[in-house]
């Protein structure tokens, strides 16, 4: 996270996840839904076939009235195991990791491989995955070939990331949620370290509602 | 270094000269004076990525401004892109490179342990064949010496006998002589031959002594028989020693003893008078016109320390250090072995005692050697 004089704080949190797995979508849903006092153009830099190629970027943000500025700047890196350099630096200085796992039954090992990945690049570029405020969100439920939550329940009810986020981001089920989610996880150690309820007096609940307001349906 | 998620100022986004042709073309649309002032302040701000970076200025309607400042953001938004993904590309490029070249070190290291674990392996193979072709030659000397001290042992043996009864059978004749002379009422120092004849015999007499005399040293020397560790007395075998080298050398070799008392010495006594031959051997070899040598034993700290000191001609410090090599000598051929001080060695280490070469060339040398005492001898 970065902040500076004129009280402005970004926080970054990046997409992460095993290729096609719903990353963009993600993206592209929170920017159809969600109605944050100030959202920025979606910044979308894939190939023809729409693949990442470098990032996804879409920025929102709130003004406190005793002007605090702050962003969250919300990154997909590209899923294809090529890019795995580019991966690498986009975690660089993250505040934060959504990760977007595929439900469906045959990717289960990409998305083990894809979560191996993350951790040892996080630990490349100086961060600790144990530290890490972590969401991950299990995507594409809407289909019909996927793991049930059984199974989900017993592989991860025991990992710190549990409970997860079951999300169709292409029907634009589940996704505020879980940046919603995320937010509950990052809050405390923004707050720790910025003062966000002392200095700025925004809670929790106003940090959350603020940010992930939710255009009318 | 920019990096890729650092906000981006408008000259980061467009060149000048582009803010230039924008700023005119949107003044020729917009038939208006339009201008774009870096920074962030006032109204009809230009933001990229939430950022304001521009102010545009112009006396256009509200509506027909907040177009303008669309078009312009987006104009950024598209051109910020490719500086985004081309700053992110080349992050992503220096960080791999960085990474490869941390790679190369650590292998680059890696590369030189194994080459200097390769060095030291070769040296330590080295090394152990310079002990087992030592040890072969160590074994073949000691075999030669075996054999050696056999057949002088059988020699001894054999000499023994006769040189016995000749001594004796001279001491005899020597009484035999008296009692001739008695009876022709002569005396040995009257008759001329008579005299001549007793002090034949007495020379012979003497010879004989000293012919048993070596053969005794042989056989101490030899030790066939007594392979085990048995109580040795160090002054004994240095006395012997110090008669065989007066053999070699000559009898008048000045020799100084200084032996005190001593307890004794748990040992193979034919390897330690080898040993102490060897030592006064070399001391006598190196002895000019004026040499002299001095043995002493004393007891010190538990332990029977021995030197040999000479003030002889002394080593260079090349010859010092092959001194204990085996074969290595400085005498012509035919004149040493090489083996003298190695074997010195080894019989000291076979007793698990110690020693010092001390030695400066042209002033001489000091062997000193150490036995431990044990404790139940």
């Amino acid at each position: 996270m970065e902040a500076n004089d004129n009280h402005k704080l970004a926080l970054k949190i990046v997409y992460y996840g095993p290729a096609l797995s719903g990353k963009t979508t993600n993206l592209l849903q929170l920017h159809a839904q969600l109605a944050t006092e100030r959202k920025g153009e979606l910044m979308v830099m894939n190939t023809r076939d729409d693949r990442t190629l470098f990032f996804d970027m879409l920025p929102v943000g709130i003004r406190t009235s005793n002007g605090l500025d702050l962003r969250l700047k919300l990154y997909t890196v590209p899923g294809q195991v090529q890019h795995d350099s580019t991966r690498k630096t986009l975690l660089s200085r993250a505040d934060g990791i959504v990760f977007v796992a595929d439900s469906q039954l045959g990717q289960q090992e990409n998305n083990a491989i894809s979560f191996d990945n993350l951790a040892s690049n996080l630990s490349k570029v100086g961060l600790d995955i144990d530290r890490m405020p972590l969401i991950v969100q299990f995507n594409k439920r809407d289909l019909s070939d996927i793991v049930c939550e059984q199974t989900l329940k017993a592989r991860w009810s025991a990992t710190p990331w549990w409970p997860l986020m079951l999300s169709s981001a292409l029907k634009g089920h589940g996704v505020t949620e879980t940046l919603e989610e995320l937010l509950k996880r990052l809050y405390p150690a923004v707050d720790r370290e910025h003062g966000l309820d002392a200095r700025y007096g925004l809670s929790q609940a106003a940090f959350l509602q603020r940010l992930t307001a939710r255009k009318e349906r | 270094m920019a990096r890729h998620d650092d906000e981006l100022d408008l000259d980061a986004l467009l060149s000048p000269s582009q803010q230039h042709r924008l700023v005119e073309l949107l003044g020729r649309l917009a038939e208006e004076e339009i201008r774009l002032i870096p920074g962030h302040a006032g109204d009809a701000s230009v933001e990229f990525n939430l950022e304001p970076v521009a102010q545009l200025v112009s006396s256009l309607p509200d509506k027909r401004r907040d177009a303008a400042v669309e078009l312009v953001e987006m104009i950024l938004h598209h051109a910020g892109k490719y500086r985004l993904a081309a700053t992110l590309h080349e992050d992503a490029v220096s960080a791999s490179y960085a990474e490869l070249e941390q790679r190369h070190e650590a292998l680059q290291a890696s590369e030189a342990r194994y080459r200097k674990l390769a060095e030291s392996l070769q040296q330590q193979v080295e090394a152990q064949v310079r002990v087992i072709e030592s040890t072969q030659q160590e074994l073949y000397e000691s075999a030669r010496l075996k054999a050696v001290g056999q057949l002088a042992a059988g020699l001894a043996h054999e000499i023994n006998t006769p040189i016995g009864f000749i001594a004796s059978n001279l001491r005899v004749a020597e009484e035999y002589l008296e009692e001739i002379a008695e009876r022709q009422g002569a005396s040995l120092s009257q008759d001329e031959t008579l005299a001549d004849f007793c002090d034949l015999l007495n020379e012979s007499r003497q010879g004989a002594e000293r012919i048993a005399g070596i053969v005794h040293d042989i056989r101490t020397f030899a030790n066939i028989d007594r392979a085990e560790f048995i109580a040795v007395d160090v002054n004994e075998l240095v006395q012997t020693a110090v008669n065989l080298v007066r053999t070699e050398h000559g009898q008048e070799l000045p020799i100084t003893l200084s032996l005190q008392h001593l307890p004794n010495l748990s040992g193979y006594p034919a390897k330690l008078a080898q040993a102490l031959f060897n030592a006064l051997d070399n001391a006598a070899a190196a002895l000019g016109e004026q040499g002299a040598i001095t043995v002493s034993t004393a007891v010190r700290d538990g332990e029977i320390e021995v030197a040999i000191v000479d003030n002889g001609h002394g080593m260079s410090a090349e010859v010092k250090a092959h001194a204990f090599d085996p074969f290595y000598t400085t005498r012509d051929v035919g004149q040493g072995t090489g083996l003298g001080l190695c074997v010195v060695r080894d019989v000291v280490r076979a007793h698990r005692g110690r020693l010092q070469l001390e030695s400066a060339e042209g002033r001489g040398t000091t062997l000193t050697l150490w036995f431990p005492l044990l404790e139940n001898p």
